[in-house]
């Protein structure tokens, strides 16, 4: 398998093959206690009727292989620690997205003693999208924009000018 | 709403009576704090709702799981929520509480070469959170325990004590894509307690909303049992029809989840003037291109040999375990609630028949692709004329509970509130997924664990309206 992988990278090397846009970002989504508005929002966004790929993003199945964490919903105390676990597996540097207005503390609805606190109490929040839900072009719109004004460092990418 | 109390003694005759009358049970749910009314609900074939109530003896009642297993959960939640026993009810496992024993919470499922898969909160996709434990024989899964709540928020205890037409706000954010078909079940639920009645212009402007609810959804659901074989080409196809579906509910309703349109006691809110030539102008655009969609489907060999006799949900087990919606018709329970209600506009309306009634993976997609048409059907019927907003008149005794049962596009969906002095007392959403995750996860005993996410999509259950 090893030798395959080096005949690999000699082959895309020769034929001029680059690694993928150098501001190609992985994003891996958890649920924090959401109405289920922004998983149908952002599945959406990954389907070819809006195509986020297109920008470099993608969601991944493993918060190992993320650069951003998505995190969605009120953040329940049956979800809080989850969402700990999900965010320390990430490799650093990492960043944090609040997709929608009950991550970004908007408008929550629910009982105090079953909440944790607003997604910030929690984590650090880089990333705003706001909206209830926010719509797939603004999800997209959002992150583009919430990654530029970051700069290309902040999620390890190599020094090169974040064009969309 | 009438009520009917007895005492703990008599609660379990009650309930037999109840049943052997042809009743369905609707739901449970425990009021105040100790508990002082342990309440159930069942639905009267003719669309009719009748609520039995017992108290509690010293924190204990009668279980009557044996005589309708559908209780099993409403039982164990409110054992875990509201600290009630229910003698019968043993081991009576955790449902809503989170104890860090498995054997609190799991069947116990043993033997040479039995094994356990764990898997969640967190899934790979982008899904809602919540944990799966199997039990399996290599890979043939013996049993599943689901193990929900991960999202409990606590909305129905933040909507006591408030007044009942803001509390609707709570019920919206219960799930985003049952949120007309909650929101119209507690609406109905306060106008019963209120006394009063929607005029036949709300009527209609609500039945739009409700299956605009199900258009999308229906494509939803049948793009997710592509995903579920792993077609691509048909997830991503329904997929587009859906975003469709979706930005038509924004020009009728300025929401893509409908959201903000649905009030208590009041006319529907934000139905654009202009829906009415233009929305079924692409709503016939779109059936044609759904209808070409599911034909692509059905000769897509390698995608339909996946489906057959995967997941079976029999006949007796639908009925037994209360499975309610497409899931329970494609097992050949003849049950839609649209057939009878009169505070909606469906009149005339024929619970679909299933092209063959097997219950498995196949006979949940066919269903689907029925129900489908016919929602395409109402809509033409529904936006023929100019729509209005319409409003409530008085109509009927007020009283201290009210309860309306709704047919969402998981299935029959009970909303149940109590209120003093127009503020809420006590509200319980039990919503079509909460009848049915119990029947899926019978389904899924006996198949092999990579059939799960065909099985589970063929359900597509919310996790959030269940865990509230």
């Amino acid at each position: 398998m090893f030798v395959l992988l080096r005949q690999l990278a000699r082959i895309r090397r020769e034929a001029g093959l680059g690694r993928g846009r150098p501001r190609s970002v992985a994003l891996r989504h958890v649920d924090a206690g959401s109405c289920n508005g922004c998983e149908h929002e952002l599945a959406l966004a990954t389907t070819p009727f809006h195509d986020v790929q297109r920008f470099g993003l993608d969601v991944v199945a493993s918060p190992r292989h993320a650069d951003v964490l998505l995190v969605t919903g009120a953040v329940t105390t049956r979800m809080e620690s989850a969402l700990r676990t999900a965010y320390e597996a990430m490799p650093e540097p990492r960043l944090v997205a609040a997709l929608g207005d009950c991550a970004l503390g908007c408008g929550l609805l629910g009982d105090r003693a079953r909440l944790a606190g607003r997604l910030e109490e929690v984590l650090p929040v880089d990333i705003r999208i706001p909206g209830c839900p926010p719509a797939p072009d603004a999800i997209a719109e959002h992150l583009l924009a919430g990654l530029d004004a970051l700069g290309p460092g902040a999620t390890g990418g190599r020094a090169a000018t974040a064009r969309r | 709403m009438n009520r009917v109390d007895v005492t703990a003694g008599r609660w379990r005759e009650a309930v037999q009576a109840r049943l052997a009358a042809g009743e369905r049970f609707a739901g449970a749910w425990a009021t105040g704090e100790p508990v002082r009314s342990w309440r159930a609900a069942f639905a009267v074939p003719d669309g009719g709702i009748a609520i039995l109530a017992c108290a509690p003896e010293a924190g204990r009642v009668p279980s009557i799981v044996d005589l309708a297993p559908a209780a099993d959960w409403d039982e164990r939640e409110a054992h875990d929520l509201h600290g009630l026993d229910f003698d019968g009810h043993a081991p009576i496992r955790a449902l809503a509480g989170h104890p860090e024993d498995a054997a609190a919470w799991t069947t116990p499922v043993e033997g040479e070469g039995v094994h356990q898969v764990a898997v969640g909160p967190i899934h790979a996709g982008v899904i809602e959170s919540g944990h799966f434990r199997f039990h399996l024989v290599g890979e043939r899964i013996l049993a599943l325990d689901p193990r929900l709540f991960y999202k409990h928020r606590g909305l129905e205890r933040a909507a006591e004590g408030r007044d009942a037409r803001a509390a609707l706000g709570h019920v919206q954010r219960a799930c985003a894509a049952c949120a007309v078909a909650n929101t119209v079940a507690y609406a109905m639920a306060v106008e019963d307690a209120l006394g009063i009645v929607p005029d036949p212009a709300l009527r209609r402007a609500r039945t739009l909303l409700l299956e605009l609810e199900r258009l999308y959804n229906h494509l939803n659901d049948v793009g997710a049992i592509c995903a579920g074989v792993g077609f691509a080409p048909g997830a991503m196809a329904f997929a587009a029809l859906k975003d469709r579906a979706q930005r038509l509910n924004a020009q009728i309703a300025g929401h893509r989840f409908l959201f903000g349109s649905v009030a208590a006691g009041a006319g529907v809110s934000a139905i654009g003037a202009a829906a009415g030539g233009g929305a079924r102008e692409r709503l016939r655009d779109l059936r044609a291109d759904a209808a070409a969609a599911w034909r692509d489907l059905e000769f897509t060999a390698s995608m339909q040999a996946r489906l057959d006799g995967v997941g079976v949900l029999t006949f007796e087990d639908a009925l037994r375990l209360g499975a309610v919606g497409p899931a329970a018709r494609a097992a050949g329970v003849r049950s839609d609630v649209r057939a009878h209600s009169p505070r909606l506009a469906y009149a005339g309306f024929v619970a679909a028949d299933p092209p063959a009634p097997s219950g498995d993976v196949a006979a949940r997609l066919q269903m689907r692709a029925v129900e489908l048409m016919a929602t395409f059907d109402l809509l033409e019927v529904l936006l023929d004329r100019p729509l209005a907003a319409g409003a409530c008149r008085p109509g009927a005794e007020p009283g201290p509970l009210g309860a309306a049962i709704v047919e969402s596009p998981r299935g029959a969906t009970l909303a149940a509130v109590e209120l003093d002095s127009g503020r809420v007392v006590r509200l319980r959403l039990r919503t079509g997924s909460y009848a049915n995750w119990p029947a899926l996860a019978h389904a899924t005993a006996g198949n092999l664990l990579p059939d799960f996410p065909l099985i589970n999509k063929s359900f597509e259950l919310c996790y959030a309206c269940v865990d509230r």
